[in-house]
């Protein structure tokens, strides 16, 4: 009995520390450890990794680093703990619209400072700004990837469209010619809509001087983007009103899909070996396929978004020093280069020279002069995991009022961003 | 001739047996009882109380990294229950409920009643369906219930067009509209759980004494009267304390609802409670905890009358 | 002595079997009765064949998928056998992503067994004195303790986590068996001392009695006479602890944070991410193969397990 008495007053004296840790200890010793980085998904290249362990290791003897590859679904919930523990991993990846929910709360190292000496003006400034919050900059770009339009001739065999009136005329002229898909607009992939609501000159948020914020969807130029979305999705989409993206390679390979958004480096699931995991389609629709920026309203690259992630020390890192030298690395044009060569936008710009010499790349790089981002709103987060964008697009898909459906959205969004 | 439930009962330890109280004698059950009172304690208790507390803050992300929280009194409260997402959120949890749990058992002993009136062979080919259904972990079970019914590669669409022999179910979205989300979700929950309550009732039913069962002879005209009058008292307290289960469990549901979530649907039209307080999550823990314990208030005040009965029916 | 004879019996009972009875007698006299027979066991055969259908088809649709290679399955014309029998998603599932960057399933599938034997061991021996203490003492607060063990089950577990995930991390349990075990712990203690109680309830303090008239000690009597009966409870407790410390998803996501501590599920949903939720084939190779430890545990308790629910819920 004695014995449990003890184990319950170990569990109360642990009780009372639960409630009073998790402030930034923020110590830097330039000792050696082992420090942790976190990598979300499958994008950035086997070759990227084992350069980045190598000269982490090489520039700091007697430590290591270790990659912890993370999952994108349900990454909010999950670094929300990991990062407010006492275990937390030294530099993580964050998805670009994920950034201001930790910034503001406080999960990163202010890296202000250190902005001319990781390329300064050099870097992509839509992802620098995505990284700071109240003035000070804590997650710096890791990379980006715009979108582009994918398409086959076997398919689609006209011109080029040069605007956005005429590329989504082209996909119902498609689709009324017996290709299911002219535009492959699944209901719940909500990145591929935004240049709908941006090219007809709505918004989607933003800042009032009284600092609440204002969405757009429901304004002039949003209800006329999504009245244009609608008609893709009535007239000229057959993809699943309630699908997201994943498996787009699947209906072009069938040859069911005239133009296909995705990020630029697609490519490779279209191109993958029959006997592939993921098979493409290398020798049929996927042979001749190729890209175009999709275009705005007025000629040139239309208002796309910027997928991509940015990178940033946590603030309860025991290692700041070392933590901050896998970063520098990161940011290198040497490290940068081998993402570049991968297809992927690189952070600063003197690794662009790197990126392939094809078209895909080409169209890549004209779409990512005018790509743009989610608000930098410190709950923008929030707005995504609550999934309201994704549910009102899925009610537009099938037929629902714009308007009205416009409106809500909105109250729902403002409700949360100004919570 | 065999133990008969009532019997049994009558054997039950008597408690009220007249003893010496000391004061060690008093303790004992505590300290038989304390390691897992402990676990309990430190694992639920103060979480409990952690969002008890929460539930009267504004507690968000930037509280979670360290940021004072702000108190709010009862406006979390008030904000939920004024809050119609929270009332149709609720009204979708009762009513999933209502009708899992009536599913769950009245498939469950109807296949309880069918391995009695089986031979072995047949039995033991229904004891193995139910066992693989039963072992599936959640996870599996919805992916694969979520690739049957998939929009363009399912099985179910093509099943239909075959049989129809048309091609209107090619890309019929199975998810998409919430009847027919709750529909998939039921067949899902209620095709795991019936094992549970068929084997539990098969077990109580191999315990009904053969004469009674013979007495009641469950085929034929008016066996279900027969089922009611006769046999079904000798299950009261199986059936009793395996429908306060299923309610407190189909309530509670989470993982399957979110898995298929993932898979297609509109995720607001399609939240129950346990989804529901997840999407407030990390960004509104506060709220969090409110819908939780005006949840728990709500399923106390149902059940209840259940659960004093079975703690009291064991106890004559 | 009534005691002696009859306890046996309450034991038969509790661990028959699935082929302990057979046609009812004493209806195998006139002809039309008998042609009656033939038709309804001919009625009911087939009632089985179509639950067991129903029950393992969604199983049978995994195994098939998880056979074929990939771009058989993404085809709109289902193969209801694999064609191109291939093992090429198992040897995927098993050995491709063995990387230190990411998860594989040999580590995942050694820590779900760890985590999942652990929360087994204690669990069963906490609950094991609980469901004593509750159910052979008479104290006070008595009801009111077992009334709570149903009402934490109602709490939901989602509104809980952030501050669980806090305590473990205080005490640097993070990333560890024990951390996440502790928690597991607190999930499964209120419903595991509530269903042993029942069995405990189930075998007569008499038993006892008469064997410390024989000479032996209280506690002495407890092992050799009680104990040995409560091998059945004991098994089909332990199946419910082992289902849901094996299927656990949302606690050890946050829990288990490096890809070196994943469990199963956690391994399962970081897989299906891995390859882009397009190689469906993988997928349902990995949930067959997630499935599997339970399929074979069940297997080997079965006997056991549908005999001892009886008690368990007869009491209960």
């Amino acid at each position: 009995m004695r014995k449990t008495g003890i184990v319950a007053l170990g569990a109360i004296a642990a009780l009372a520390l639960a409630g009073c840790s998790g402030s930034a200890e923020g110590s830097s010793d330039g000792g050696s450890a082992e420090i942790r980085v976190w990598l979300v998904g499958t994008d950035t290249p086997d070759n990227a990794r084992e350069y980045l362990t190598e000269t982490f290791e090489k520039e700091n003897p007697g430590s290591t680093l270790v990659i912890e590859e993370q999952q994108w679904n349900g990454l909010v919930d999950k670094y929300t703990t990991a990062l407010s523990g006492s275990d937390s991993p030294d530099v993580v990846e964050i998805g670009n619209t994920q950034a201001a929910a930790f910034t503001s709360a406080g999960a990163f190292t202010d890296l202000t400072d250190k902005y001319e000496e990781l390329g300064g003006d050099n870097l992509l400034q839509g992802f620098v700004e995505a990284g700071t919050y109240d003035g000070k900059i804590y997650a710096y770009p890791y990379y980006s990837g715009a979108r582009v339009v994918f398409y086959t001739s076997q398919v689609f065999d006209g011109e080029v469209p040069e605007t956005f009136d005429e590329y989504v005329d082209a996909g119902i002229a498609m689709k009324e010619a017996g290709t299911p898909s002219g535009i492959y607009a699944p209901g719940k992939d909500w990145y591929n809509m935004l240049p709908y609501v941006w090219e007809n000159g709505g918004f989607v948020a933003e800042q009032g001087d009284d600092g609440t914020w204002k969405a757009g969807f429901s304004s002039e130029g949003g209800i006329a983007g999504l009245e244009q979305l609608q008609t893709v999705y009535e007239s000229a989409t057959a993809a699943p009103k309630d699908g997201d993206e994943t498996n787009a390679q699947v209906p072009f390979c069938e040859g069911n899909v005239g133009f296909l958004s995705a990020p630029s480096w697609f490519m490779g699931s279209l191109t993958a070996a029959a006997d592939a995991d993921t098979p493409g389609c290398p020798d049929t629709f996927g042979s001749d396929a190729t890209a175009f920026a999709l275009p705005g309203k007025d000629g040139g690259a239309a208002a796309a978004f910027a997928g991509g992630s940015n990178i940033a020390v946590a603030a309860n890192s025991a290692h700041q020093d070392l933590a901050y030298s896998a970063l520098k690395i990161m940011l290198s044009p040497e490290y940068q280069k081998l993402l570049a060569a991968n297809g992927m936008i690189p952070a600063t710009s003197e690794a662009q020279d790197a990126l392939p010499d094809d078209a895909v790349t080409a169209a890549a790089a004209a779409a990512a002069e005018n790509a743009r981002l989610t608000p930098a709103a410190p709950k923008w987060a929030d707005v995504e995991a609550s999934e309201v964008i994704k549910n009102s697009l899925v009610k537009i898909a099938q037929g629902g009022d714009v308007t009205e459906i416009a409106k809500n959205l909105d109250a729902q969004i403002e409700e949360i961003l100004n919570s | 001739m065999t133990t008969t439930v009532s019997e049994a009962r009558a054997e039950q330890p008597t408690p009220d047996r007249p003893r010496k109280h000391t004061r060690k004698k008093r303790l004992t059950p505590w300290m038989m009882l304390a390691p897992a009172t402990i676990v309990l304690l430190v694992m639920t208790g103060y979480p409990l109380v952690k969002m008890a507390i929460n539930s009267f803050q504004k507690y968000g992300k930037a509280q979670i990294f360290g940021a004072p929280p702000e108190w709010l009194g009862l406006k979390n409260y008030t904000d939920t229950l004024t809050d119609p997402t929270f009332w149709a959120v609720a009204g979708r949890s009762f009513t999933l409920m209502a009708v899992l749990v009536v599913a769950t058992m009245s498939l469950g002993i109807l296949i309880a009643l069918l391995m009695m009136r089986v031979n072995g062979f047949f039995r033991l080919l229904i004891s193995i369906g139910l066992l693989l259904a039963w072992a599936m972990p959640p996870v599996s079970s919805v992916v694969v219930w979520g690739w049957i019914v998939d929009t363009k590669y399912g099985l179910l669409n093509w099943v239909l067009n075959t049989v129809t022999g048309t091609t209107d179910w090619s890309g019929h979205s199975w998810l998409i509209d919430p009847l027919s989300f709750y529909a998939v979700l039921t067949v899902i929950i209620t095709w795991m759980s019936v094992p549970f309550v068929a084997f539990t009732v098969y077990a109580g039913l191999t315990q009904v004494p053969d004469e009674v069962l013979e007495a009641a002879q469950l085929d034929g005209a008016g066996a279900v009267k027969r089922f009611g009058f006769i046999v079904l008292p000798y299950l009261r307290s199986i059936l009793l304390i395996t429908a306060v289960l299923q309610m407190i469990w189909d309530l509670r549901v989470f993982t399957q609802v979110y898995t298929l979530q993932g898979l297609g649907g509109i995720s607001s039209q399609t939240d129950v409670f346990g989804t529901y307080i997840f999407h407030l999550g990390s960004s509104n823990l506060g709220a969090a905890g409110a819908v939780s314990f005006i949840m728990v208030a709500m399923m106390l005040v149902i059940s209840i009358y259940y659960v004093r009965k079975t703690v009291k029916d064991e106890e004559i | 002595m009534s005691v002696a004879t009859r306890a046996p019996q309450t034991r038969a009972a509790e661990t028959a079997s699935v082929d302990s009875r057979h046609v009812t007698p004493g209806r195998r006299h006139s002809p039309t009765r008998r042609l009656k027979h033939a038709w309804s066991s001919t009625l009911w055969g087939t009632v089985s064949i179509i639950v067991f259908v129903c029950s393992v088809f969604p199983v049978y649709w995994m195994l098939n998928t998880s056979f074929k290679p990939n771009a058989d399955v993404i085809s709109p014309t289902p193969q209801w056998w694999p064609e191109n029998f291939t093992l090429r998603n198992y040897v995927t599932v098993l050995f491709e992503p063995a990387r230190p960057d990411r998860a594989n399933f040999p580590s995942a599938f050694m820590m779900s067994l760890a985590v999942t034997g652990l929360t087994l061991l204690i669990c069963l021996l906490f609950a094991f004195i609980g469901a004593i203490a509750v159910s052979r003492f008479k104290f006070r607060g008595r009801r009111q303790y077992i009334i709570a063990l149903l009402v934490i089950q109602m709490i939901p577990g989602e509104a809980l986590m952030f501050t669980i995930f806090g305590m473990v991390d205080s005490w640097r349990l993070l990333n560890t068996v024990i951390g996440l075990t502790i928690v597991y712990l607190a999930g499964v203690l209120p419903f595991t001392i509530w269903m042993l109680r029942g069995f405990v309830a189930g075998v007569p303090a008499d038993l006892e009695e008469a064997a410390m008239i024989d000479g032996c000690t209280r506690t002495q009597a407890f092992w050799k006479v009680t104990f040995p009966l409560l091998a059945p409870g004991l098994i089909s407790t332990g199946v419910f602890a082992f289902i849901q410390a094996w299927n656990e998803f949302l606690m050890a996501l946050i829990i288990m944070q490096g890809p070196g501590a994943y469990t199963l599920p956690i391994w399962l949903r970081a897989f299906q991410q891995a390859t882009q939720s397009t190689n469906w084939a993988a997928i349902m190779a990995g949930s067959t193969l997630l499935a599997l430890p339970v399929v074979i545990f069940f297997l080997f308790v079965q006997g056991r397990m549908t005999g001892g629910l009886v008690a368990g819920a007869v009491k209960g």
